[in-house]
């Protein structure tokens, strides 16, 4: 790993284990890497990342996934700013999360190779963005509500948690409307999305 | 006939088989757990199915037609697609949650499950929870493609919920899922005409 770091620092020493274990699962899968595998990736003994990861090799694998999941949902904010409304919002989101799902080269690989071991922290760690999703619609909402755009007896509050529950189910899960063709995804986020939310 | 070739040998073994299984889960149970359990030679289980994996496979089947009778009896008194919506939801919840066998599973190998959630795999769990639900709001949408499509967003939103409750709203309470129902499914699934004919 190129990034120095001193012990004394424990944001950067926690981050480095991450990222070297990260590296670690991408080289070896993760029914094979070891504490030892990331001892040696990142250069810091065994007692500090027991320091730091006292749950050992399943905290690690843990926190390699949902630092992943994480970067994703950075870059999905990062695609999806300077959308005009919601619907244009939610629109491009689910295009650019359907995309970078698929186009996750190590992910597409774990699928294949390690589904079981995968997909129970795929599914456990990406519940805990709920909130994070959550957050980030609010303000959308509230500025919607000042527009005077939302159906009334709708709180912000509220409709983000349920928004955020249904784009992390439609990141996950297709279903029946194909979400890579633009006039059905369009027509599902003003449908299934945002027709109990916005005004028609 | 034999007393144990008599029909009800295979619903003694189903039997059987839903008892081992909510007491130990999966992995600990075998074929000769089952056939002491039910009282059944291990030869006579044999000439009724192949193995644990047939056992397992009748015992799912069995459980989805018992879900499909509680969702008929839910909705037969149903005047409104709101009112249908939210007992299908309340319905399919406690189902899930009070279910002994997914219980042990969920408590001792979660990863038996989780992976029907996630990524990939979600997209078959979803159209096959859709197509059971689908038909209990015959009665209220006609058209079938919409009835698909409310039945996904109600398994989405109800497996959503069981994954990640809202501390503040139980989405077994009858209220919360009329609510939820109210607000933000039923504009969402019957199309904007439809909307207009409830609302006229």
């Amino acid at each position: 790993m190129g990034a120095m770091s001193t012990e004394s620092d424990p944001l950067s020493v926690h981050d480095q284990v991450v990222r070297s274990t990260y590296a670690c699962i991408a080289r070896f899968g993760m029914a094979k890497t070891t504490v030892e595998d990331v001892v040696r990736e990142s250069g810091l003994s065994r007692a500090t990342i027991y320091r730091h990861f006292p749950g050992g090799r399943d905290e690690l694998l843990r926190e390699a996934v949902a630092w992943q999941i994480g970067e994703f949902f950075i870059r999905l904010a990062d695609h999806v700013e300077g959308s005009a409304d919601l619907v244009e919002l939610l629109d491009r989101g689910i295009e650019f999360a359907r995309q970078a799902v698929r186009e996750h080269a190590l992910l597409q690989r774990m699928l294949v190779t390690e589904p079981d071991r995968l997909l129970g922290l795929l599914s456990t760690e990406s519940t805990k963005t709920l909130p994070f999703i959550a957050a980030y619609l609010l303000p959308h909402l509230e500025r919607a509500r000042a527009a005077g755009d939302l159906r009334p007896g709708v709180d912000p509050v509220d409709a983000s948690d349920h928004l955020s529950r249904l784009v992390l189910s439609y990141i996950g899960a297709r279903g029946v409307v194909d979400l890579d063709d633009p006039a059905q995804r369009r027509d599902l986020v003003t449908r299934e999305l945002l027709a109990g939310i916005l005004r028609p | 006939m034999t007393p144990e070739a008599s029909p009800d040998v295979r619903a003694r073994l189903l039997d059987a088989t839903f008892v081992c299984l909510a007491r130990v889960g999966i992995a600990k149970t075998s074929v000769d757990d089952i056939a002491r359990e039910a009282g059944i030679s291990r030869a006579t289980l044999y000439r009724h199915f192949g193995g644990k994996a047939e056992l397992l496979e009748a015992l799912g089947q069995r459980e989805l037609t018992r879900l499909d009778a509680v969702f008929a009896a839910a909705v037969q008194d149903c005047a409104t697609v709101g009112a249908a919506c939210s007992v299908l939801v309340v319905e399919g919840a406690e189902f899930l949650l009070d279910h002994p066998v997914l219980g042990t599973i969920l408590a001792i190998e979660p990863t038996a499950i989780t992976p029907l959630l996630s990524l990939g795999h979600a997209d078959a769990f979803l159209t096959a929870a859709a197509a059971l639900v689908a038909p209990h709001l015959a009665a209220h949408v006609d058209d079938d493609a919409a009835r698909l499509r409310g039945a996904e967003l109600l398994v989405r939103i109800t497996l959503s919920h069981l994954q990640s409750p809202n501390p503040q709203r139980s989405i077994t309470d009858p209220q919360v899922a009329q609510a939820i129902v109210d607000q933000y499914i039923v504009p969402g699934f019957v199309g904007k005409s439809a909307i207009e004919r409830i609302q006229a």
